[in-house]
């Protein structure tokens, strides 16, 4: 990884997802991979302290571009989300994990909750024309969802809303089981409840009979969202429990396997002081 | 600043385009190998579920980023200082315990061999999981943090991380925690023969099992361990404050008299945030500790305050994040000082510190920055018993 003071080359607002920013930054970009992420410095002095974590939405290693979707959040979420074109940004990365997309995959089936649609558009942007690409993104309402004109034609989009004002009613869970049958792979990004959700479906897939779709959800990757500190692997503020003990979101996450997170633990619980 | 860099797993990951990086992936996994093998030659651990998190540690040997000791912009300026008794060091500028991992995450950054010294993560008798979550808040100018001294216990230190210390060409200083007399001593035992380590620094902002307060709230509690580790080890101990004290001045006293070989202050300083939405504390454990710039001037004043009682090294903590503020601990009295915090914000603080203080030097035409230390004490200037 690096430091890179990247250039806004342009802003656009995405329903109440989020500002998304255009960042010409060909360091990060070169090295970039979907699911990895940078961490952002809200300005240049202390106050706001903390760099800020946001997912790779586009990655153009190429043109030496990146995408973020940036929620204002806080007032560095704000001060990172409000930077006009010309400004620069200073950006600590690619850092973490990314997810791994097999050769043999035909049918990829995506999930994305929220901002976890960032990960997931990388991906479907990079598989498009390699094989057949569902995406299946669930927000509060229409103003959550991804733009479809803002993906690639050949993707297959379903769009689920808590309040119907689109798409199907419900949760992304809801729809999963109809497109489990079809799909070879699946990779999830978004929320802890749906990434929990989703790793109840693994659960009882796993107990259960040997159906289509049952290999996909045991096999799956998810990307964790996680608050920060260092992101350099060094504070540990940023654990969750895994099949293998603690494991640091910004370290060996944020990708992990489904079946390695272990949602029931939940957060580690000792009293200790620092 | 020399910092673009390419670390193995990168290479591994992430080659230039889609394809071949997938490629690469599978590879690696064709054979049965898992990435860390195929990168290592290591076996990674049987797991119940496949993995595929990479551990960056154990790839960390070929990253660490090195440049030539000619293009410093501090060679030719005297910048060595004893940080504590028996413990000379190239310059001023340490990492602070917590703030830095075991050195060898940000070696991928910057070049860590150009500091001081580094300070690693508090380390215990046994392995501890730490807190719940959450574990970090960020207040004005600075930000709370309840981590729980999460770290693998003091023999897998020692075992993972000694390798690699006696590669970093930089010195290591061990911090040590405990709940009891005996875990500091067992955790110095087990550490002080490892390679790169040349002092420890005791944490003793943790609650004394048997008696409830802090360690450091008590001066004969921490007299007791500061004496106890003195006869475990020849090398150097330091004693880390704590500002939670009632009086910490008579804590430093206590443990000077007890042979210390000098002070770090300060710690963290308790505080609490409270989410107003679900009218509770954000951090997992309810306080936590307290530490970047908002802390600077209570650190400055105890450091200024206990250079005037005792006549040990004192190393500087709080808020350090730039040779400014790095100066205005060298002149309240600080022999050395660490950067923390601030590390988060801009990993290369720690080495424009160095540049900023050789820089200080220079304009000011002083023989060392020696001169400096305790300039703004009443005497005017603090006498250290060298070497
Ligand atoms: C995330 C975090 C973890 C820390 N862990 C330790 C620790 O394990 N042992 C210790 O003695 N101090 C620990 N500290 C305290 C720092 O070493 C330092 O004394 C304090 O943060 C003040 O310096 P700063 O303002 O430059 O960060 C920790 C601080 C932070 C922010
Ligand atoms: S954010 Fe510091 S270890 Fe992950």
């Amino acid at each position: 990884m690096i430091i890179e003071d990247g250039r806004v080359v342009a802003s656009t607002q995405i329903g109440e997802l989020g500002a998304l920013l255009s960042i010409y930054a060909p360091d990060v970009a070169s090295r970039a991979s979907a699911g990895q992420f940078v961490h952002v410095r809200p300005g240049t002095g202390w106050d706001p302290l903390l760099r800020r974590p946001y997912s790779f939405c586009r990655i153009d290693r190429r043109g030496g571009e990146v995408e973020l979707i940036v929620k204002p959040l806080g007032p560095g979420g704000e001060w990172i989300a409000t930077r006009h074109v010309g400004e620069t940004l200073d950006l600590l990365g690619p850092l973490g994990t990314a997810f791994v997309v097999r050769r043999d995959t035909k049918n990829l089936l995506l999930v994305a909750g929220g901002t976890g649609i960032a990960p997931m558009r990388v991906i479907a942007e990079q598989e498009a024309a390699r094989r057949s690409v569902t995406l299946v993104m669930g927000g509060r309402s229409v103003a959550y969802l991804w733009p479809s004109d803002r993906l690639p034609a050949s993707v297959e989009y379903v769009a689920t809303t808590d309040d119907g004002s689109f798409g199907i009613k419900g949760r992304v869970t809801d729809v999963m089981p109809d497109l489990l049958g079809w799909a070879d792979q699946l990779l999830a990004c978004g929320p802890w409840p749906m990434l929990a959700a989703i790793g109840r479906m693994r659960d009882d897939a796993a107990r259960g009979p040997v159906v289509p779709g049952r290999q996909a959800l045991i096999d799956a990757q998810i990307a964790v969202e996680q608050h920060m500190g260092c992101a350099m692997g060094v504070c540990r503020a940023c654990v969750i429990v895994t099949a293998n003990g603690n494991a640091r979101v910004c370290r060996e996450g944020p990708v992990f396997a489904l079946g390695d997170v272990a949602f029931e633990a939940g957060e580690p619980a000792t009293v200790g002081l620092t | 600043m020399p910092s673009a860099r390419v670390s193995p797993e990168e290479r591994l990951e992430h080659a230039a385009e889609g394809e071949e990086e997938r490629d690469a992936v599978e590879l690696a996994s064709l054979d049965g190998a898992t990435i860390i093998e195929a990168a290592t030659g290591e076996p990674e651990e049987a797991v119940a579920t496949p993995s595929i998190a990479i551990d960056a540690e154990r790839l960390a040997d070929a990253q660490i980023v090195t440049t030539k000791e000619e293009t410093w912009p501090e060679r030719g300026v005297d910048l060595e200082v004893d940080a504590a008794r028996g413990l000379r060091l190239k310059n001023p500028v340490l990492t602070a315990s917590g703030t830095f991992g075991q050195g060898i995450e940000y070696a991928e950054l910057i070049d860590v061999s150009r500091l001081g010294a580094i300070v690693n993560k508090g380390t215990t008798r046994n392995p501890r999981p730490g807190n719940p979550q959450y574990r970090i808040a960020e207040t004005p100018a600075g930000i709370l943090n309840s981590i729980g001294l999460e770290n693998p216990g003091a023999a897998e230190v020692a075992r993972v991380y000694g390798p690699k210390w006696a590669k970093l060409r930089v010195p290591v200083i061990v911090n040590v925690a405990g709940y009891s007399v005996d875990d500091y001593v067992f955790v110095v035992e087990a550490l002080a023969q490892t390679p790169g380590v040349v002092a420890f620094e005791l944490n003793i902002s943790c609650p004394n099992v048997e008696g409830g307060l802090l360690f450091g709230q008590d001066p004969a509690l921490a007299a007791e361990v500061t004496r106890a580790v003195r006869e475990t080890t020849d090398l150097p101990v330091i004693v880390k404050l704590t500002p939670s004290a009632t009086d910490v001045v008579a804590v430093a006293r206590a443990v000077e008299e007890a042979g210390a070989d000098g002070l770090t202050a300060i710690n963290t300083v308790l505080g609490m945030r409270i989410d107003t939405a679900k009218r509770r504390p954000i951090l997992g454990t309810g306080s936590g500790g307290l530490s970047g710039p908002a802390i600077r001037p209570i650190a400055v004043h105890i450091t200024y305050q206990v250079a005037q009682a005792v006549s040990i090294p004192i190393i500087g903590a709080g808020g350090v994040t730039s040779a400014d503020d790095a100066l205005e601990f060298l002149m309240a009295g600080a022999s050395a000082v660490q950067v923390g915090t601030a590390t988060f914000a801009d990993p290369e603080v720690p080495l424009r510190v160095i540049e900023g203080l050789a820089a200080y030097v220079r304009e000011q035409k002083l023989s060392s920055i020696r001169d400096v230390i305790g300039a703004a004490l009443p005497n005017g200037g603090r006498m250290v018993p060298r070497g």
